[in-house]
Order: structure tokens, then C-alpha cells, then sequence
């Protein structure tokens, strides 16, 4: 797994790297060419060797040209370990133990930033940036948190991404859900309208193509679809961090027995009882479902924006069109939440125990100015977008790309975070434990016909959720952080707008 | 003193040892303390909040009925595994163990070749083998007629126990079989010649004259195919990841998940986890034991029979 940047360049990534650098050249005006390294901000020590872990993807592609580049340039060795998640979730957490960790990481998908800087896994990067007041103004408001990423007044998790997107907007073959006379790019599909394209395309596919696919063993594909079709039907829930997934923050209530989460179950039930879903489709993981799309074997898919740049570079003759997920049948369609602050998996930290700080102040630095925003634009696109807008307007993207980030600013709006008001609650998240058969589970349970009673389950499904979040609170109370589930309530939210600063 | 004495008089052999203690030690004593000590924790494996809770993780494993119906699909696997690979592979063993038949070494190493391949290898392959989108198993099942729709092996909960036990019985068919034929060669070529004068052949052959000299064999063949039957956690992984909604999750699954695999942004319960391991652990070392003693009474049968 292990990549030394100074390795020769893939024909890929060279393709890409020079794709983007000569039309970056074509734009006048604009930051010039992709990815020149820019002078130093601290002084590096020559030969030094700086370690990197990050989830990779469409990431990759942008830091092994970066690093190359950069490692090149300063003199010194970069390593940069793209890793899966379930990966890091081991390798962060040992590394930190050992005393061997990265010297910039990304945390483990259960452990937030507040949690690893309790444990004392990371350490401020303050000093490594000069006039780093100065640097932060540049990010748009919001960026920067207390209790998210900066603690005690310094300043720990750098969020140079947006979480400005969503993982289930449509991706659709064009031709195939032509044929059935739908046209989502004109108009958003309803849920039925939904279904009886699926219905369609499976009809006319006639066992060689299917209406609907999705990745139904990776389980969060069925919690991320179902909390976002419900909450386009009104279910005004969050969807970042356990204080607000699936909770209605104007009651701190649970919303999984509402009608909106039921119907989300009730469709993709008489999807596969229409027989539209792609044979198989229990068992098959995200990518894998994913790659199906550009072979044609499936009509439509639930994902999400980083399928845009992957497609259009590795399958370019195929033909497919973005657009919202399902909306209500009737009635307006409600926003999508999203907590404050950068993309919370995006978000790097440098380790405790880390000597390069200045390497890592260096490249931070880079990646929180509007160069290297638009640079990371240019390369990673649509599927994690900069934090910048301005990087956004200027960077070099595909139509696709610029249609579904519009898509997303209209469709997206960030809520209350129960965290920037009391800081205490991040006690909870490190103890919350989920019941056994959580969320996502109960989805996939109830779509494969293992479970039948929808509303049974999802009021059960509530009942036990609440029982653990109360569970963790006591615990939280219990060591001394002062913490209620009124914290969880923000009467003057409406979800339509976004909750800015003043309205804590 | 006696100990003292020994112990110098051989004191080169046991400093022999020592590179193998130290490495056991390492790999298999500490692991083994440690789940025992974290099986009595509340933990989650990556910080420093370690709350000591007894018993509390067992008392708590044994009123999980998730972690029962895990318990439940091992001891199902087992069953299903089990007997199927003895008797199937006894059947292949006394056909390849003619020395007439043709070909008997090329059987014999085309039915071992699955045992050589990696397992995970074997349980993606076997994904495609059986998937119901162009896969070629549904593909003649759908030729032939026998059915109308493609089979959603892996896919749904009253199929895929089923179709794992047929990859796994078909993987370690092999070895099994190599047992048997271990076995048959202990059966001393004067017993046939005295069967055959008696005209005594084919299934009588072997159910009143071979199988009772055997048998002590089939106890040790019997606990050493039980205990691998409960290693399965690969295959799994490969094949299904522990799903359809559990359908498939015995119980390394179980383990692993509660351990690394938490999602929603749930702590892992390295604790809990622990503590089923432990309990698993004790469970595979009771048929370890079982399997030693079976062996040791096999053996001395034998040889009692040798005397005889």
C-alpha cells in the first residue's frame, strides 16, 4: 500500500497533471499553472521524511502529483499512504500508540477531532503558520470552530475541503431513462416518477440491463439513502455526527418513525418488489455497484459527486447525466442539512508526536490559499470541492461538475451544531454506542425482506437509538461534562436557511 | 534441586528453546492474556479510557441475542460442514485408493487443488460463480429449466448459509480426503485378499470390513474438520462480509465487527469483543482437547489391534 512519492509518475496521473496544467494556461488571469510549488513559508530541513495518511480516492490523484512535486522541490522524502477507512481506523489509532503515527492524519471515522485532542493524539499547528490570523480570514466564515477544529484558542484540524455535497444525488444512464421518457436534467424525478423509471429501463433491459442499483452490502448506502430521500420529503434531520443524524434539532428528537423515513423504505421496497433492482445487489459494495454504471448493466444509481471526475476520466464515451435525488411526489422539498465547519472526513491534523510541523505548516499553508484551493479543484473536481467558492468559480471543471456543486447550493444548507454551543457534548460522541442493529442495518434488513414491519422497526429502531444517546449522556455526565439533551435543541432553526454564527 | 539439576544438565537444549519461547510467547501467550485481561474492560481499543467491568462483558454477551444467533450459525456451519465432507470424502477416498483405477493420482490432486488456493481468491470467485447478474451457475440452472429466475445466492438470508457451506465443503474436500487416504493405508492388503475369498465386495466391503478398522481414525478426522469448521472468518469476509442483515454472521464475524467494523460513527467494543473471543477460544479448546484424546485412544486402539 505504501507509495513513495518519488516514484516515477503514473501515465495517468501525468495525462491528468498535464491536462489540468494546460487548461489552466488557456484561463488568463487565473492562478496559472496547476500545482507550482510556491517558495517555502518556514524553513525544511533538507532530507527530512514526512509521512501522510489520508482515505485516498480521488485525493490521491491530486496529492501523489502534489508531493511528487514538492518532496522535488524541498529536498526531502514525502510518503504519502492513501488508505481505506476501515485501514485507518486501525493503523491511526496504533501508530498514535506506538509512537510511529503520520505526521498528518486524518482520524478514525468513529474518533472526532475533540476526542483525538483530549487523547492527546495531535497537536496545534499555530506556530508552523505565520500570521495564521491572517491565513484563517481567507476561509469562508464558519470554517474555523471552536469545538471542531480549534480548542483552547488553537487551532488543531485543517478543513480545506467543503461538506457542501451530498452522497446520494442521481447518476443516470442518459439513454436508458430517455428511453423510458424521463428527463431528470429538466426537471428532478419525483419518487414515483423514480420507481417507474427503474420499473422501465429494467422492462426494456430484458435481463441485460436494471432500472436501480446501489451498493446494498456496504450498509451506510442504505442509511445515506434513506435519510436523504426522507429529508428531501420533509424529515428535517442532520446527517454529520451522531448529536445529529437522524435528530429533528428543532425537538432533539429522533426522526426515524417519521412518515418521511417510512415512505424512503416503502419506495425502495416496491422498487425490488417491481423487480427494478440490479440482481445481486445485497451483496455487492459501493465501487462494485459503481462500476456497473459506465458498463451499462444499471439505469440509475444513489451516489455521489466524486463518480463525476472518475467516469468522465476513465469511461469518457459514457453518456450520463447528474440531478437531484427523488423529491416528494407533492409539496415543497425540504433542504439537506449540514453541520459547520470543513468536510469533517477531509479534515487533517498534525500528530503529537510529530518533529516536521514546519513541513506540515508549509503544505497546510498551501492548501488554505486560493492557489492551492484551485489546484485541488482543478484535479479533485466535483467530489470533494474546496472550501473556497472563489476556487470553485475559477477552477477548471467539467459541466457535470459545475451543475452538480450548483445543485448542491441550492439543495444544501448548514444546520446548528449542538457542539459549537457547548463544547462538553463532544464527551458524548465518545461514548455513544450505537445499538446493534442500528440504522443501517434495519434498512438493509427491511429491503432484503428480513424484516417486514417498516413502521414496527423504525419506532423500535427509535426507541433504542434513544435509549443509547441517553445511555451516553449519562455517561458523559458521569464524568463530569455538563450535558443535557436540551443541548440538542435549537427552536429558532429553520432548516431553509442557514444557521449562521449569530443565531447560537 | 532435582529441577535445578535438570535444568543445567540440559541447559544447551533449553537454551533452544528460548528463540521459540520468546516468539510463542509473543504471537501466542501474550494475545492470549491480553484478550483475557481486555475481555475484563470496558474499552474501545484506541483510547485510554479502560474501565475495569469484571464480568460484566460476559454477563452482557450471554444476554445478547445477536451474539446467540452468531453462536447459533458457527454451530450451523459446523453441522452443515461436517458430515457432509467426511462422508463425501470417504466415498472419493476408497475409490481413489484402488491402485487400478487410471488417472487416481490426477483426481486426487485436481479434488486437493481448491485446499491449495487462497481462500480469499476461492470466495471471490465463487461470487461471480453464483452471482444472479450473468453468473454461470444460475446461468445453467436457467438453460436447463430448473428455474425461471435467477437465484439470489448470497444475497438473501434462506440461501446463503446453504451456498457458503457448499464453497467451503467443496474448498476443503481435499484434505479431508488425504486423511481418509492416510487412513487406508493402514488397512493391510490381506484383509482384502481375505474379503475378496470370501466374496465379499463393494459397500459390504466396506461397511463390515473396512470401516471398523478405521474408525478410530474418523474420531480424530471428525474433531480436527470440526475445529476448522469454525475457522471460516475469511471465506466469510470474502464471500458475503457476514450479510445479508446477519444472515451470514457466525461468530468471527461477530467478533471482528464489534471490534473494528462499528458504523455510524458508534466506538468500537474492543472489551466486548474480547470477551466473546475468549469465550470462542475456550469453546475451540475444548475440541482441541477432545481431539487429542481421540487421537491418543485411536492410536492405542490400533495398536492394540496390531497385537491382537
Amino acid at each position: 500500500m505504501r507509495k513513495v512519492t518519488r516514484a516515477r509518475l503514473g501515465r495517468r496521473e501525468f495525462l491528468m497533471g498535464s491536462a489540468a496544467g494546460a487548461a489552466m494556461l488557456s484561463l488568463k488571469g487565473t492562478a496559472g499553472l496547476a500545482q507550482t510549488v510556491q517558495p517555502p513559508i518556514n524553513s525544511i530541513p533538507k532530507g527530512a521524511t514526512f509521512r501522510w495518511v489520508d482515505s485516498g480516492d480521488q485525493k490521491a490523484v491530486f496529492f501523489k502529483k502534489f508531493f511528487a512535486d514538492y518532496a522535488a522541490d524541498r529536498g526531502i522524502e514525502v510518503i504519502y499512504d492513501p488508505l481505506p477507512w476501515n485501514e485507518i481506523a486501525k493503523v491511526v489509532p496504533l501508530g498514535v500508540r506506538n509512537g510511529t503515527a503520520h505526521d498528518v492524519f486524518v482520524t478514525p471515522r468513529n474518533v472526532s477531532l475533540a476526542d483525538a485532542v483530549a487523547q492527546g493524539w495531535v497537536q496545534p499547528y499555530d506556530e508552523f503558520i505565520p500570521n495564521i490570523e491572517e491565513w484563517k480570514a481567507n476561509f469562508p466564515a464558519g470554517a474555523f470552530l471552536p469545538g471542531i477544529n480549534e480548542f483552547e484558542g488553537k487551532t488543531y484540524g485543517l478543513p480545506f475541503t467543503s461538506n457542501k455535497r451530498y452522497g446520494t444525488h442521481l447518476l443516470y444512464n442518459k439513454q436508458y431513462v430517455a428511453d423510458a421518457g424521463f428527463d431528470p436534467e429538466a426537471k428532478p424525478l419525483t419518487q414515483s416518477e423514480f420507481r417507474e423509471a427503474a420499473r422501465k429501463i429494467t422492462e426494456a433491459g430484458q435481463g441485460r440491463y436494471f432500472g436501480f442499483i446501489l451498493g446494498g452490502s456496504q450498509l451506510n448506502r442504505w442509511a445515506q439513502s434513506v435519510r436523504n430521500l426522507a429529508r428531501m420529503a420533509g424529515a428535517s434531520a442532520g446527517g454529520d455526527s451522531v448529536l445529529d443524524a437522524d435528530i429533528d434539532l428543532r425537538t432533539g428528537e429522533y426522526v426515524f418513525d417519521s412518515d418521511a423515513y417510512i415512505a424512503a423504505i416503502e419506495l425502495l421496497i416496491a422498487m425490488r418488489d417491481d423487480g427494478s433492482f440490479f440482481p445481486g445487489l445485497m451483496n455487492l459494495n459501493a465501487p462494485q455497484a459503481r462500476a456497473y454504471m459506465p458498463q451499462g448493466a444499471a439505469g440509475m444509481i444513489l451516489q455521489g459527486p466524486w463518480n463525476i471526475p472518475s467516469w468522465e476520466g476513465q469511461n469518457p464515451d459514457f453518456d450520463f447525466g447528474v440531478s437531484s435525488g427523488p423529491v416528494p411526489d407533492s409539496g415543497p422539498v425540504g433542504k439537506l442539512t449540514i453541520s459547520q465547519g470543513g468536510a469533517a472526513p477531509n479534515t487533517i491534523s498534525l500528530f503529537s508526536g510529530s518533529e516536521n510541523g514546519a513541513i506540515a505548516g508549509d503544505i497546510f499553508h498551501y492548501l488554505g490559499t486560493l492557489e492551492g484551493q484551485t489546484a485541488w479543484a482543478n484535479i479533485v473536481g466535483a467530489g470533494d470541492p474546496p472550501i473556497m467558492p472563489e476556487a470553485v468559480a475559477q477552477a477548471d471543471m467539467s459541466p457535470r461538475s459545475k451543475q452538480i456543486l450548483e445543485l448542491f447550493n441550492d439543495q444544501i444548507r448548514v444546520g446548528p451544531n449542538p457542539i459549537v454551543r457547548n463544547g462538553d457534548l463532544a464527551k458524548v460522541i465518545g461514548t455513544f454506542v450505537a445499538p446493534d442493529v442500528n440504522f443501517a442495518r434495519t434498512v438493509q434488513g427491511l429491503v432484503a425482506g428480513e424484516l417486514t414491519d417498516v413502521p414496527g422497526e423504525m419506532k423500535k429502531l427509535s426507541d433504542n437509538y434513544n435509549a443509547s444517546l441517553d445511555a451516553a449522556f449519562a455517561a458523559a455526565t458521569a464524568e463530569g461534562a455538563k450535558v443535557d439533551r436540551a443541548d440538542l435543541v435549537f427552536t429558532n432553526w429553520n432548516p431553509d436557511v442557514d444557521f449562521a454564527a449569530s443565531d447560537y | 534441586m532435582q529441577l535445578s539439576q535438570t535444568l543445567y544438565r540440559y541447559r544447551y537444549q533449553y537454551l533452544m528453546l528460548v528463540p521459540g519461547l520468546i516468539l510463542a510467547g509473543m504471537f501466542v501467550f501474550y494475545p492470549i492474556f491480553a484478550a483475557v485481561y481486555y475481555a475484563m474492560h470496558d474499552w474501545s481499543g484506541f483510547n485510554a479510557d479502560m474501565v475495569f467491568v469484571g464480568l460484566g462483558n460476559f454477563a452482557t454477551l450471554f444476554s445478547d441475542p445477536i451474539f446467540w444467533d452468531a453462536f447459533g450459525r458457527s454451530l450451523l456451519f459446523l453441522v452443515g460442514t461436517v458430515p457432509a465432507q467426511l462422508v463425501l470424502s470417504l466415498i472419493l477416498a476408497v475409490i481413489l485408493n484402488n491402485q487400478l483405477l487410471k488417472l487416481s493420482t490426477t483426481f486426487r490432486t485436481m479434488i486437493f487443488l481448491p485446499v491449495v488456493t487462497p481462500v480469499a481468491v476461492i470466495g471471490i470467485i465463487w461470487t461471480f460463480l453464483l452471482s444472479p447478474f450473468n453468473g454461470p451457475i444460475n446461468g445453467l440452472l436457467l438453460n436447463i429449466g430448473l428455474i425461471t429466475r435467477p437465484i439470489d445466492f448470497l444475497g438473501s438470508s434462506d440461501t446463503v448459509m446453504p451456498s457458503v457451506i457448499g464453497v467451503y465443503v467443496w474448498k476443503w474436500l481435499g484434505i479431508t480426503l488425504i486423511y481418509w487416504l492416510a487412513a487406508l493405508q493402514t488397512v493391510p492388503s490381506d484383509v482384502y485378499d481375505a474379503a475378496k475369498l470370501d466374496n465379499c465386495k463393494g459397500g459390504r466391503l466396506i461397511w463390515h470390513v473396512i470401516l471398523p478398522i478405521i474408525l478410530p481414525f474418523a474420531v480424530a478426522i471428525l474433531l480436527i474438520s470440526s475445529v476448522a469448521a469454525l475457522n471460516v472468518f475469511p471465506l466469510i469476509m470474502s464471500m458475503t462480509n457476514g450479510g445479508p442483515f446477519f444472515g451470514s454472521e457466525v461468530m468471527e464475524i461477530f467478533i471482528y465487527r464489534t471490534a473494528f467494523a462499528t458504523e455510524d460513527g458508534s466506538i468500537p467494543r474492543l472489551g466486548y469483543a474480547a470477551a466473546a473471543g475468549v469465550f470462542f477460544g475456550v469453546i475451540m479448546l475444548a475440541l482441541t482437547i477432545l481431539q487429542s484424546l481421540a487421537t491418543r485412544r485411536a492410536r492405542r486402539s490400533t495398536q492394540e489391534a496390531g497385537h491382537e
